[in-house]
């Protein structure tokens, strides 16, 4: 059972992010294989639902960017440029993601932030306004499909867009008007 | 088009964050206090709208993608600041939850793309407003686009300068693949978006300012 003591959050948040930027200054690749697998075995509590994430948000931007980059130096200098800098630049991003999705199920971030109520209150309006217009959004897109007979393209969406845009946003500052009244009346 | 964790050492980083951090204090002093609990909520879903805007993809030739970052509207609406602290929150957001760029790199992407390309934008508007009011909200969207653009490559550039082992991708590679989407396909959705959306937030008769 988590503690209710909100300084222990503060505590590990303030790790975590020590922890991200020494990883940050990190090139050796020896070194950070070792950082990682000592990451992943200090934090073993979510270990593959947060390698999953990993491996689902960040390797595959990281892998392309590297790749490109990795064929445009090749063909520019016309040799085979070292491999080493590439997967160091992979490792760390992936270490730092891993750190963080961790830190995350470890910590209570709305408790962290209690004493600043106000990015407290734009942090809770905002997550629920992005929550809510993601669904929003998801549901426009799936209605724009089922009254066309072929796949939407970038135009159909562009058009349809154009008018919901407006009764969204109407939508969304009305229940965001009411996540900040809630708010304000229980003391944030 | 913001940088991912672990590509920008800490000698960009915390350099960034120095400069960061007093302006978030400043706006959110100036901006964020007592007196603008009424804004909060419309600041707040502006800042949602940005947020699912950036994860709009938009395919670009070459098989890569590009986004638009929509923060605009906020410097437009409110002050350039606000859309600072917001993009700011919009990329926490997404480095926290979503694991998109990142916190190490949060104060370098925030200032390209929530204060330098707003503030640019803004200048822009102020600027041509007189001549027309829909072509100086096209401009700011388009240069607010670029000028955020431009500083993550020079970012970039700037990291492989100092350390080439850190970030392999020389200049001549960074400044093409960042810039060329930006000029031909982000900017002028952003600028149309710019535009568009705020002729219609206008016409949604909400409370703004």
């Amino acid at each position: 059972m988590r503690s209710p003591d909100p300084r222990r959050d503060r505590i590990l948040l303030g790790g975590w992010l020590l922890a991200v930027f020494l990883a940050s200054a990190v090139t050796d690749l020896l070194v950070l294989t070792a950082a990682l697998a000592a990451s992943m075995l200090l934090l073993r509590r979510g270990l593959v639902r947060n390698m999953r994430r990993v491996a689902l948000s960040v390797v595959p931007v990281t892998a392309l960017l590297s790749l490109l980059s990795f064929a445009v130096s090749w063909i520019a200098r016309g040799a085979i440029p070292d491999v080493a800098p590439f997967a160091a630049l992979g490792l760390r991003a992936v270490m730092i993601s891993f750190l963080t999705f961790s830190a995350l199920d470890r910590v209570n971030l709305f408790r962290a932030l209690a004493p600043w109520p106000t990015p407290t209150r734009l942090l809770v309006v905002t997550l629920a306004q992005i929550h809510a217009l993601r669904l929003l959004l998801t549901e426009s897109l799936l209605g724009l499909k089922s009254r066309l007979v072929r796949k939407p393209g970038t135009i159909d969406v562009v058009r349809g867009a154009g008018g919901i845009t407006g009764a969204l946003f109407s939508l969304s500052a009305r229940n965001a008007r009411d996540v900040s009244d809630a708010m304000r009346s229980r003391g944030f | 088009m913001h940088v991912p964790d672990g590509f920008l050492s800490p000698q960009i980083t915390v350099p960034a964050y120095a400069v960061s951090a007093p302006l978030w204090a400043w706006a959110a002093r100036r901006h964020f206090g007592r007196a603008s609990t009424d804004s909060l909520p419309i600041i707040g879903s502006l800042t949602a709208l940005a947020f699912v805007i950036q994860t709009i993809m938009i395919p670009v030739p070459g098989g890569t993608s590009t986004h638009l970052v929509g923060v605009m509207l906020l410097a437009l609406l409110y002050h350039p600041l606000v859309a600072f602290v917001c993009e700011s929150l919009v990329l926490v957001v997404q480095a926290l939850f979503f694991g998109a760029g990142g916190i190490t790199v949060l104060a370098v992407n925030a200032l390209a793309m929530g204060l330098a390309g707003p503030f640019a934008g803004w200048l822009v508007y102020h600027a041509a407003r007189r001549v027309s009011e829909k072509g100086a909200l096209f401009l700011a969207g388009y240069a607010s686009m670029q000028v955020a653009a431009l500083l993550v490559a020079c970012s970039l550039a700037l990291q492989h300068q100092l350390d080439p082992r850190y970030f392999p991708m020389p200049p001549a590679v960074t400044f093409p693949a960042m810039l060329l989407p930006s000029l031909t396909v982000a900017g002028l959705a952003e600028a149309a978006y710019t535009l568009f959306a705020l002729s219609l937030l206008r016409r949604a008769k909400l409370a703004l300012p």
